[in-house]
């Protein structure tokens, strides 16, 4: 027996659980990375420890419990075992990887610029959710609203604020970094994870944790030769070093590895619901998170101004609105339509299709022709922009909207 | 796999009992409660049309169902 919950709610638990290992594991890494003085070698060892421990996870939780597989039991339902890769993924995981890699190396460069304060570099690494709202822009079917730039803004400021340092200095080539490698890196990798989620595989919707294995295979791969190649360029050994730093700090390595490994699964599956910005947006709650870990790790020492924490909470508010109003702004209807004969299906479905907010359409049989599902955050761009352009299709007798007020669903 | 839209007309007044009910059926993939011509919109996803008799039929029993209407799929485009 089944039991639906509510999809709104599973989004949040999904992207708040990620924040929240995310939280832990950069607190672990501050303290891993301070024996290491080698930021590419720290990033290649990431992604070899990332190899070996989301391999072994998606091992072990491909174990077979009944007709169901360990991992589909408890982490994402739509999982069944390992697997190899269709050619359609292929693509999208190259993007993906490549991102991941440009994302950790740019973040672990960070470190030796920033006296390895790692709460020094996550607040501009939020910065990402605007870049992500103008690819979705351009890309998705959907154009964000003014309620979600402007929550996601909020959410953005609020990043910044919560946890900036007054005592650190913040240099321009950190600026240049954060703005030109990392937030980039971290739009490909979201954006292709996300289209990897609600991609379709041999009929079934696929699912986190292959995403995530093979993502750190393909990462691995453009690390190394990134790496690689920057030996080459300046003569150094960094490669080799990297490797030694798997070794020597295996421990440290494995357990940051493993972290991350449910951080992403939890992140891939939240981001198969909701948009990427929206994910994104969420998951920079990671920065609320963190607050009690720098505590536990570092003392209360860094609270002892202020000014400082008057800040501090001041972003967290502006965080949490922007949260909530993400969360209770978005409206979904369903429109029903009658057709006339004389006009061929897959024509209206396909010009259905092109209208955006129309993010489900289904040609049925039935009392009605199309069903078809629209989300919009505001009623009146329902009107304006789906409404109205349903009505210029030819051949459409009737239809009927039908405002969603409250939804369950199993995923 | 079948899918379709079980489109609900209830009785006014025992719409949360008969939502609790609807939620513990089996193939049924989401339960949205809109305003509207209907009240109730059901997507299952069912193995056969057999099932998806059954599933019509469980909801059909639930006290409050004044009248269902099935929508099967026929092609479906999404994000």
């Amino acid at each position: 027996m089944k039991i639906k919950i509510r999809k709104r709610y599973l989004f949040f638990v999904l992207a708040f659980s990620s924040a929240i290992i995310a939280a832990i594991v950069s607190g672990i890494d501050t303290i891993a990375v301070k024996n290491i003085n080698d930021q590419w070698a720290v990033s290649l060892s990431c992604f070899i420890l990332a190899f070996i421990v989301s391999g072994s996870c998606g091992l072990i939780l491909s174990i077979p419990i009944k007709d169901k597989s360990l991992g589909g039991k408890t982490i994402d339902p739509t999982f069944k075992r390992l697997r190899l890769l269709t050619k359609k993924e292929v693509k999208y995981h190259l993007l993906a990887g490549l991102g991941n890699a440009i994302m950790t190396i740019g973040y672990f460069a960070m470190f030796p610029l920033l006296d390895n304060n790692a709460s020094l570099v996550l607040p501009f690494s939020q910065v990402a959710i605007l870049y992500l709202i103008i690819t979705e822009c351009i890309t998705e079917k959907d154009t964000p609203t003014l309620v979600e730039i402007q929550s996601s803004i909020i959410v953005t400021f609020g990043a910044i604020l919560g946890s900036i340092s007054l005592t650190g200095n913040v240099s321009l080539e950190t600026l240049l970094i954060v703005f030109l490698v990392i937030n980039p890196g971290t739009v490909l990798f979201s954006t292709y994870q996300r289209k990897l989620k609600i991609m379709k595989v041999n009929e079934r919707p696929n699912d986190a944790i292959n995403i995530r294995v093979w993502n750190v295979v393909f990462a691995l791969l453009f690390t190394s030769a990134i790496v690689l190649s920057y030996d080459i360029i300046s003569g150094g050994s960094h490669f080799y070093y990297g490797i030694l730093v798997s070794i020597q700090q295996f421990w440290w390595m494995a357990l940051i590895a493993f972290g991350t490994f449910f951080s992403f699964v939890f992140y891939i599956r939240a981001l198969g619901i909701g948009k990427a910005s929206v994910t994104q947006a969420v998951k920079a709650s990671s920065i609320i998170f963190s607050i009690p870990v720098t505590i536990a790790l570092t003392g209360i020492g860094d609270f002892s101004d202020p000014t400082m924490l008057v800040i501090r909470i001041m972003g967290i508010v502006l965080m949490m609105l922007g949260i909530i109003s993400f969360a209770v702004t978005l409206a979904k209807a369903y429109i029903f339509i009658k057709m006339e004969t004389g006009y061929p299906i897959e024509g209206t479905m396909k010009r259905l299709w092109g209208i955006k907010g129309i993010n489900r359409v289904n040609a049925v049989a039935g009392p009605y022709d199309f069903i078809i599902k629209v989300h919009t955050r505001t009623l009146v761009k329902g009107y304006e922009r789906i409404l109205r352009k349903v009505q210029e299709i030819p051949g459409i007798k009737e239809y009927r909207w039908q405002s969603v007020l409250k939804e369950w669903e199993d995923i | 796999m079948i899918n379709a839209y079980i489109l609900i007309n209830m009785k006014p007044g025992n719409s949360d009992k008969a939502i609790e009910k609807m939620r513990k059926i089996e193939d049924i993939a989401k339960i949205s409660i809109v305003a509207g011509e209907y009240d109730i919109v059901v997507r299952a996803q069912v193995k056969s049309l057999d099932r998806l008799l059954k599933v019509t039929d469980s909801i059909q029993m639930i006290d409050g169902v004044m009248k269902t209407t099935t929508q099967i799929i026929e092609k479906e485009i999404t994000s």
